[in-house]
């Protein structure tokens, strides 16, 4: 029994070394830790054990032949030896089989350098073969535009196959054939379609499997490596970046590392060339004669300080505002704030966490008091019960996903979907396939869905009985409520039936560590807030929202969007996500600044929209944000950027919005610059810069930094970490990296506030279904997120544009049919907003009367979307559409 | 799934799913259901039995090529199998391949012009004491000769039947 843990171990002997383990440690585990490396192909820590390369044989006294030491555990006294003659003499004879086939190809093979059948040769093999066969030899076949393989080299430990099913549930590989002629393939001939997750090309342990991207680029000596954060999805995946000659090359992930342990998606393995894309900005831009002409950073940063120092003379500082991307680093987004706050003196700034993922932080503001999950990954891991809403969760935040597959492939969690998914299966994973119990929702009915689970909950009796002896009135207003609509009412328009929501919180409520998952199906669409509110509501009912191990997890897309709340690049939020109506939460804040932020209440991203229409917003600073390209032409950005005196654009691209600029400076990627992101789950990850700045473009804080001296109110930094340190020290009980400092618990008092009556003041209107408006004939149209694609970034990586390079819209086999159109013809998208053609795809897993296409390419299609803000929130909702579609 | 060819065979292939405790059990069957249907097993017939299963089409590709016995192009309506194993090695089984390669103009793996013949070479059938044979679709012809192979592949030709067949090989034998 060890001491600290209390968990069973075991004692053993590896080669005259004593060592103690847990119980069900593997022979091979016991060994690394006593500093002995046993020889393997097969095995691998995050795949079970198959021991089919034999390469890891030991020899263990009592037993009466070589064992395995990727499948044994080790018992009481063991007594192993891993380098006797007859343990060489094994591995000896392994090898020589393996190279029997094995190509002498080093030369021309990227694995050389890295390759663990290169360095056992070394250690074990006698420099002679005795095979005078010839060797095996698979004529070269074409497989995918990213992924190569050279089946020659195999030496078919299947690593991929098992990574591929085990941990990803993809299952795009299979060995193909039998024995020495077996091939790594997908199906049959054709070329390979899947994640593209490039698990398969980090678990090959030899060169059979290599990245196209990087192919004969390099030998691994001579990468440089940066260990950094991958740019796309809030998951905050840890990546290396590998570079040469201020080139990116191609990107690893570290078995241990990070919060993604070493797994990545097609963004994180392939997309990183977006940042080093030709288009990129490199030299300022300020408008000359109604052109955007080149000029030094001097001129264009006396531009830009004249005239909004111009601006706010004549119009007061209430005339300007600013939005910033959730993409930047905490150190840009603080440093913005603080721009906007205290050099510029508005409350006008707003980031891109107001496009969804600030519903679910008022949500948690209002009911628990804090602004971050209360649970992390390895909670979700933990979990015995899973439920996702409207997440689409292997498309959005992949790593989420993973642990998901993981709690409920490899650790028995029950799951439950409530998704606009159907539950076939392919070689992309779908979350439904896995799940216990799967409501089928159109992407338009999420709300629904969760009152028919608050509904099923009264109706089962599950209600807490704790919760209704604290706050009798609170279930009382909610059970009147919710009697009061009827399951007919709920249910008109999908296929579903009260009882599989019964059933569904039935499950749930069995769970002792259960977790809510909620996406960007909520967050993004109508009553987005409400229906965030509600899923609070479901599990207070349940007693579940203040135990440990349970909690609500909303998904963020953007990768620093968690950030962003918590540097305070929101109106109303101050850094630490205090509110900036509290006084002694400015006090605090003006005792670091030295200076008090302003007190008048800041604009929301639509409300400054709104302002600049009417001409009363005359400068607005854009950093990295693109509204022109994000909303459609009917929220009117293209009218409100015409009036603004002054436009300001920091960006990668000249975007859309980028264009219309009077001034754009060129800012630098996450690859070119230091700082520190916060996922989604609150753990703050340092972002490392991998090369240099690209042609003259700054990180985006040394830019807020250099107008605020042009300015007179200097903030000037030496380099990012003089910022990490200034939040640091600002942030209550903040650290430099690592999880959340908070404890992540509810606040009793605010929850309490709440069931005693905060809330009541919208009960009303989030407890009522939204209004009928199907009509037959039209379908709902939905811009979701693509596993390929993440905002319009990702649209700039060669590599993901390989896998996806146009939108397609996606229909049911069943809808296609009924439009007699098929996978490749093309169909129009209309309604009263305008029309688009567009191509078509035919695939099972969407649902009936649903066209799911790409957010990433919906120039063409964005003018059939309209906007709703969201009363409480300020959340432009214009992610969903009724329309009417045809074969052209 | 709309189209596939297991629409008329609804009934049986529910049967068989209906067997096993696990839905993945079932591949084998339907597999040699596909093969009874059409010959070979189509990547059609591939892709529908993943969707039945839950599985996914290279999963179900992995066990295809697996087995030896099971065609991945079509076939000819007779398949000619030529046992090459040791016992019928020595009694000739080469000379039979060269027999039906004089008679059909066909080498092992290939199928003739019209479409009639296929010819395979197989492992042990288990006919030991009667070799050389050969097995065409279910039916056993055995203690070959030059004489009685072109008789048979006559005779298939023409009547598509031959009474030389010893007929199906079957353990035990049947107690009729």
């Amino acid at each position: 029994m060890s001491q600290e843990t209390g968990q069973p171990t075991v004692t053993l002997t590896i080669d005259g070394m004593t060592i103690t383990v847990p119980k069900d440690t593997l022979v091979i585990e016991a060994a690394r830790q006593a500093g002995v490396m046993i020889p393997h192909f097969c095995y691998h820590p995050k795949l079970a054990p198959d021991a089919n390369c034999r390469m890891c044989f030991v020899e263990i006294e009592k037993m009466p032949r070589l064992q395995t030491s990727c499948s044994t555990k080790v018992a009481e006294g063991m007594v192993v030896r891993t380098t006797s003659p007859t343990v060489q003499q094994a591995r000896k004879s392994v090898l020589e089989f393996i190279l029997a086939n094995h190509p002498l190809d080093c030369p021309v093979c990227d694995q050389g350098g890295r390759c663990d059948l290169q360095d056992f040769s070394h250690e074990y093999t006698p420099p002679v073969s005795r095979f005078t066969e010839l060797k095996r030899v698979f004529p070269k076949e074409y497989f995918s535009a990213l992924i190569e393989t050279q089946m020659n080299r195999c030496v078919q430990c299947l690593r991929c196959v098992r990574y591929c099913d085990q941990v990803m549930d993809v299952k795009a590989l299979a060995p193909q054939g039998r024995g020495t002629l077996t091939e790594i393939k997908s199906f049959g001939h054709h070329e390979l379609d899947c994640e593209f997750c490039g698990g398969c090309v980090q678990i090959c342990p030899v060169g059979a499997i290599t990245s196209r991207l990087s192919m004969y680029e390099f030998r691994p000596w001579m990468l440089k490596r940066a260990e950094t954060i991958c740019g796309y999805c809030g998951d905050g995946c840890e990546i290396t970046l590998q570079t040469k000659e201020n080139r990116l090359i191609e990107v690893n992930s570290t078995l241990g590392g990070g919060r993604n342990n070493a797994d990545l998606c097609a963004r994180g393995f392939f997309g990183y060339h977006a940042s080093t894309h030709p288009d990129r900005l490199t030299t300022p831009l300020v408008r000359k004669d109604g052109h955007l002409v080149e000029v030094t950073w001097e001129e264009a940063l006396e531009t830009v300080a004249a005239q909004v120092g111009w601006v706010k003379d004549e119009y007061g500082p209430e005339a300007i505002g600013g939005l910033i991307s959730a993409r930047c680093t905490n150190e840009d987004l603080y440093l913005f704030q603080k721009f906007m706050r205290l050099v510029l003196g508005t409350n006008h700034l707003d980031s891109s966490v107001r496009y969804g993922y600030m519903n679910a932080i008022e949500a948690f503001r209002r009911v628990q008091g804090l602004h971050r999950w209360t649970v992390t990954f390895d909670d979700v891991v933990a979990a015995d019960t899973l439920m996702l809403i409207g997440t689409n969760v292997t498309e959005t935040n992949p790593i989420t996903g993973l642990k998901i597959k993981e709690a409920v492939k490899q650790r028995g969690a029950r799951l439950i979907t409530l998704e606009s998914l159907k539950p076939v299966r392919g070689t992309i994973s779908n979350i439904a396939t896995l799940a216990t119990h799967h409501l089928e929702l159109s992407p338009d009915q999420f709300g629904i869905g969760v009152l028919g689970l608050i509904k099923a909950v009264f109706e089962q009796g599950l209600v807490d009985s704790a919760l209704e002896q604290e706050a009798p009135e609170y279930v009382g207003a909610l059970r009147t409520k919710i009697e009061a609509i009827t399951w007919d009412r709920l249910l008109a328009h999908s296929t579903l039936t009260p009882s599989m929501f019964h059933a569904a919180v039935r499950t749930f409520e069995q769970g002792a560590r259960s977790i809510v998952v909620v996406g960007q199906g909520v967050l993004r669409s109508p009553g987005g807030y409400a229906t965030m509110v509600n899923i609070h509501d479901v599990l207070l009912l349940l007693g579940r929202l203040d135990r440990p191990g349970c909690g609500i997890a909303a998904l963020a897309e953007e990768n620093n969007e968690q950030g962003a709340i918590e540097m305070g690049a929101v109106p109303d939020l101050l850094p630490g996500a205090l509110p900036v109506s509290d006084p002694e939460a400015r006090r605090a804040v003006a005792a670091s600044w030295g200076q008090e932020p302003p007190r008048t209440p800041g604009l929301t991203m639509m409300e400054m929209i709104e302002r600049a229409k009417t001409g009363h917003l005359k400068a607005l600073f854009v950093v990295g944000e693109n509204p022109l390209g994000s909303l459609p032409p009917s929220a009117g950005v293209a009218e409100a950027l015409d009036r603004v005196e002054l436009l300001v654009c920091q960006e990668l691209f000249l975007t859309e919005t980028a264009q219309r600029a009077h001034v754009v400076l060129p800012a630098c990627s996450y690859a070119e610059k230091d700082g520190t992101c916060i996922n989604t789950e609150g753990h703050t990850q340092a972002v490392r810069k991998a090369i240099e700045p690209l042609g003259e473009s700054r990180p985006d804080w040394e830019i807020f930094s250099a107008l605020s001296v042009l300015l007179d109110s200097p903030m000037e930094y030496e380099t990012a970490k003089d910022l990490t340190k200034e939040i640091r020290n600002m942030i209550p009980a903040s650290r430099v990296l690592g999880p959340a400092p908070l404890p992540p618990r509810p606040d009793r008092e605010v929850l309490r506030r709440y069931i005693l009556g905060g809330y009541r003041d919208d009960l009303d209107g989030r407890l009522t279904p939204p209004p009928v408006t199907k009509t037959t004939g039209t379908m709902t149209l939905s811009f979701a997120q693509s596993l390929f694609h993440s905002g319009k970034f990702s649209t700039k990586a060669k590599g993901l544009l390989k896998i996806q390079s146009a939108g397609v819209a996606n229909l049911n086999p069943q809808d296609a049919e009924r439009l007699g159109v098929r996978t490749g013809d093309r169909i129009e998208i209309r309604n009263e907003g305008g029309s688009a053609i567009t191509p078509v795809r035919a695939w099972e897993r969407v649902p009936e009367g649903v066209v799911v296409f790409p957010e990433h390419f919906d120039q063409d299609l964005r003018q059939v979307m309209s906007v709703t803000v969201d009363p409480r929130t300020g959340v432009p909702y214009c992610k969903l559409a009724r329309v009417s579609v045809e074969k052209v | 799934m709309a189209g596939s060819i297991f629409d008329h065979l609804q009934e049986e292939v529910q049967d068989i799913i209906g067997r096993y405790p696990v839905k993945r059990s079932a591949l084998l069957p339907l597999l040699n259901l596909a093969q009874r249907e059409e010959g070979y097993v189509s990547e059609e017939a591939m892709k529908a039995i993943a969707a039945l299963l839950d599985l996914t089409p290279p999963q179900v590709y992995e066990t295809v090529t697996f087995y030896t016995m099971f065609n991945l192009k079509p076939i000819g309506k007779f398949h000619v199998q030529v046992c090459k194993s040791l016992m019928c090695a020595l009694v000739g089984s080469d000379d039979v391949i060269e027999w039906i390669r004089e008679k059909l103009g066909i080498r092992v793996g290939q199928t003739t012009d019209d479409g009639l013949f296929t010819l395979s070479v197989v492992e042990c059938l288990g006919s030991c004491a009667t070799g050389p044979m050969m097995q065409i679709n279910d039916d056993y012809y055995e203690r070959l000769t030059k004489e009685t192979v072109c008789r048979i592949l006559d005779e298939l030709k023409q009547q598509g039947d031959c009474p030389l067949k010893s007929g199906p090989f079957m353990v035990p034998e049947p107690t009729s």
